[in-house]
């Protein structure tokens, strides 16, 4: 764990995450080995290699799914994938979608992609060869289905897939903490594919209401497979437009679907600047708001946390020239 | 309807109030006239705030918006020129730049947009076709439906026609999701019917014959009623 933490994100989580330690609060109540000289103190008071505690059982395999496409699955799984791995914990990050794959590109692993889960199943290379490790962060590992020249890649399946993740929990050395799999647009075979090994969902949606008709459906499919812990990131949220009423707001949204919010991540250039690069968004230094939103839905993705939307505030009527007739 | 027109209008100006803020009030108190226009004259509506006319007429810049809320049909001509010269009364109390603020907001009125916005109306949309979509059922099984509800029903009624039996879905903005299920029905079965029994042993005459302070005795008849073995 290379970096230390920017203090920023402690004062921007959300009302509803508790601080765990008073001693970002009351700094004269630091250990006796720890006081440093009185300039210092009111920085010692932030812990700046604070991590989030784990919650659930490990290996926590989580999908991030949304149904439509388009509205920041694999963005959303390559970030917090990113923010996991500087957390410390281990991750494996799947790319489920066997026909078309992108999760490498957004991490920037595109080149080192040697062998995919096919060959591995197949018997033509071992499981660790195929699992392409980041440079930066090492404790992030990739894997993808399939080899996108390939023809048709039938014979992956639910249990196919179920099989890979399993032999990632019983990998002897560095059994990951987490797999986050990124599943495919739609509701067909792709879809099928990737909730089969899963406990946990993550749904990203935008608040427009074609993504959050799809976002329905798509809780539906999830629930009759079995996945009950479902959680929400509103993607693309343009506070402005909330303002001016032409865009649905994160409250309507929650109200909507009646799901857990994990995240609200606001519509940043950023992304796709980031996407060009290779170089995920969570990275950016300083960080950008994106960035910030995504390591803090990382943090309560991890402590099994959630957070309630707020009312964006009407802005305050502009007083223009002809104010003094109350207009 | 030149009355409900002129009542629009008087509602609009009735309804500014100096020290309110100004837009949200506009647009609560069209709203409000227009609803109770739109319904008519509804009597149990109206009566509790007929006394809050009193204000207007006594010329008090504390005015109630809300009193100009009445139905149409109910109010006399008479009763609109007191409003009219509350109104005016109103005003004259008003200083030159509150007329001139009122003036313009008569000359240019306000977008009340609010209502329309594009966020409700996605809103509204989107809780339709999330409503139609959850609880879209399939054709077989509303055959299915359909038949148990008739089974079920033959139990009790004889069921004029099986193909006249319909299931209709139609949302409602409060109940959400409809199921409807029209049954014609022909009789009830009679072991269901008021039988004839229930009525056993009640009384269904009594004859009282005073046969006069001398004897110390009442002849009361009473009729029972006895259903006869058909």
């Amino acid at each position: 764990m290379a970096a230390p933490l920017p203090s920023i994100p402690r004062a921007l989580s959300s009302p509803h995450s508790i601080l765990p330690s008073p001693v970002l609060l009351r700094p004269q109540s630091l250990p006796l080995h720890r006081r440093q000289t009185p300039g210092s103190a009111v920085s010692a008071a932030f812990q700046w290699n604070r991590k989030p505690q784990l919650a659930g059982e490990t290996p926590r395999v989580v999908v991030v799914t949304s149904g439509k496409g388009g509205v920041g699955k694999t963005t959303t799984t390559a970030n917090i994938g990113i923010s996991l791995a500087r957390f410390g914990f281990y991750v494996v990050a799947v790319d489920a979608d066997a026909g078309l794959r992108n999760l490498d590109l957004l991490l920037g692993l595109e080149n080192r992609v040697n062998y995919t889960a096919v060959e591995v199943l197949n018997g033509d290379c071992r499981l660790d060869q195929a699992l392409v490790r980041d440079r930066r962060y090492p404790s992030l590992e990739l894997l993808c289905i399939s080899k996108p020249r390939s023809k048709l890649p039938l014979g992956f399946g639910a249990k196919a897939l179920t099989w890979v993740v399993d032999a990632l929990r019983s990998r002897p050395s560095s059994a990951p903490q987490f797999v986050l799999i990124d599943c495919p647009a739609g509701i067909d075979a792709g879809f099928i594919t990737a909730i089969a090994p899963a406990n946990e969902a993550v749904l990203v949606t935008t608040p427009d209401i074609t993504a959050l008709r799809d976002a329905d459906r798509v809780t539906g499919l999830l629930e009759c497979d079995g996945i009950r812990d479902i959680k929400m990131i509103v993607n693309r949220v343009r506070t402005d437009l909330i303002r001016g009423e032409d865009m649905m707001s994160v409250l309507d949204v929650q109200e909507m679907l009646g799901l857990a919010l994990l995240g609200v991540i606001p519509e940043d250039s950023e992304v796709i600047k980031s996407t060009n690069r290779g170089y995920p968004l969570v990275l950016n230094k300083p960080p950008t708001v994106a960035g910030l939103a995504f390591e803090q839905a990382a943090w309560r993705l991890v402590e099994q946390d959630t957070m309630t939307a707020v009312m964006v505030e009407e802005e305050p009527k502009k007083k223009g020239f002809f104010s003094f007739f109350g207009g | 309807m030149a009355i409900s027109g002129d009542l629009k209008a008087f509602g609009t100006f009735a309804s500014y109030h100096p020290k309110h803020p100004l837009r949200p009030a506009l647009s609560s108190s069209k709203v409000q006239l227009g609803r109770f226009l739109n319904r008519g004259s509804n009597d149990l509506r109206i009566t509790p705030k007929w006394p809050h006319m009193e204000p207007p007429s006594s010329g008090t810049a504390q005015n109630d918006h809300r009193c100009f809320g009445i139905g149409g049909s109910k109010l006399s001509s008479a009763t609109i020129s007191q409003d009219a010269e509350g109104f005016l009364l109103n005003a004259i109390n008003m200083n030159f730049f509150d007329r001139l603020s009122l003036a313009w907001r008569i000359l240019f009125p306000t977008r009340t947009a609010r209502r329309k916005s594009n966020a409700r109306i996605a809103k509204q949309r989107l809780k339709m076709i999330l409503f139609s979509d959850r609880c879209a059922v399939s054709d077989e099984a509303r055959q299915k439906i359909v038949r148990n509800i008739i089974e079920s029903l033959s139990e009790f009624v004889e069921i004029e026609s099986q193909d006249k039996v319909q299931l209709n879905v139609s949302t409602d903005p409060d109940l959400g999701m409809v199921y409807s299920v029209t049954v014609p029905v022909r009789r009830v079965k009679p072991e269901y019917q008021d039988s004839e029994e229930d009525y056993r042993g009640k009384i269904t005459g009594i004859t009282y014959k005073d046969t006069g302070e001398t004897s110390e005795t009442v002849d009361v008849t009473f009729d029972f009623f006895i259903p006869n073995e058909n």
